[in-house]
C-alpha cells in the first residue's frame, strides 16, 4: 500500500474525495492575504520607493553635473547638403550624435539615442523630422521635442559653430525648453 | 476614523513616492542635480510619514483587539 492511501479522511494531502471539496481554504492564506498585510505592504513599497530615490542623489552628488564644453570638429558644411545628416558623436565617443542640414537651410544637432529606449534616431528627409523607427517616435527637427510616439523628453541638443566652412559641436544642453 | 486617515495617509504617500521616483530618474538623466537632491528629500520625507502612519495605525490597530 503506498503512502498516500495510508493518508485519512480529512488530512491534508488525502486521497479522500471529501477533503477536495475544502482544498480551497487555505488557513494560512488566510493569514497572509489580508487587510492588515495589505497596509503593511503598502507601507513597504511606499518606503521602498523613496529609499530607492537615494542613489540617484548620491551619484549626482559624486558627479556635479556641469559638462566641460569640449569643443569637437564635425565635418565640413560644403559636404553636408541640404535635406542631408551625418553621424558624429559628442560629447564622448560613447555618446552618438546627429547633424542634420534642414530643408531650410538650418543646422541642428542632437543626440541620436531616443529618449524612450534609446534607439537610434534618423533624419526623415521627406516629412522633415528625426524618426526612431523602433517604436515610431517623432522628434522636430527644429527642437527637438517629441512631436508623436512613445518619447516624452526632447533630445539633447548640441551647440555648434561654424568656422571656415567647418563645423564644430562646442557644447550641449539636456534640457532646453 | 484615525484608523481610516492612517490608510489614506499612507496611500497618498505611496502614490507620491511612485511620482517622485520617477521625477527623479527624469531629473538624473536630465541632468538637473537640483531636482534629484528636491525629490529625494520629498521623496525620504513622504516615507517617514508613512512610517509613522503606520506605527500611529498599528498602535490602534492592536490595541483595540479583545
Amino acid at each position: 500500500m503506498s503512502e498516500k492511501n495510508k493518508l485519512s479522511r480529512n488530512q491534508k494531502d488525502t486521497s479522500d474525495d471529501m477533503v477536495n471539496l475544502v482544498d480551497n481554504i487555505d488557513r494560512q492564506n488566510d493569514l497572509k492575504f489580508n487587510r492588515r498585510s495589505f497596509l503593511k505592504t503598502a507601507v513597504a513599497a511606499s518606503v521602498t520607493l523613496g529609499v530607492a530615490t537615494l542613489p540617484f542623489s548620491i551619484k549626482a552628488m559624486l558627479n556635479d553635473g556641469d559638462e566641460e564644453p569640449v569643443k569637437v570638429k564635425i565635418g565640413k558644411l560644403s559636404e553636408v547638403g541640404k535635406g542631408e545628416s551625418i553621424n558624429f558623436n559628442y560629447p564622448t565617443d560613447q555618446e552618438p550624435a546627429i547633424l542634420v542640414h534642414t530643408k531650410e537651410g538650418n543646422l541642428k544637432a542632437y543626440n541620436n539615442k531616443c529618449t524612450h529606449l534609446q534607439c537610434p534616431v534618423f533624419y526623415e528627409k521627406e516629412q522633415d523630422v528625426l524618426l526612431c523607427p523602433c517604436h515610431r517616435g517623432f522628434f522636430d527637427v527644429n527642437n527637438g521635442h517629441p512631436v508623436a510616439g512613445p518619447p516624452q523628453r526632447e533630445l539633447p541638443l548640441i551647440e555648434l559653430e561654424l568656422l571656415d566652412d567647418v563645423i564644430y559641436a562646442v557644447g550641449r544642453k539636456i534640457r532646453h525648453g | 476614523m484615525a484608523k481610516k486617515m492612517c490608510w489614506v495617509i499612507i496611500l497618498v504617500t505611496l502614490a507620491v513616492n511612485v511620482v517622485m521616483l520617477h521625477f527623479t530618474i527624469e531629473a538624473y538623466f536630465g541632468l538637473e542635480y537640483n531636482h534629484v537632491f528636491g525629490n529625494t528629500i520629498f521623496a525620504l520625507i513622504s516615507s517617514i510619514i508613512a512610517l509613522i502612519s503606520y506605527f500611529y495605525w498599528r498602535r490602534l490597530e492592536y490595541s483595540n483587539e479583545k
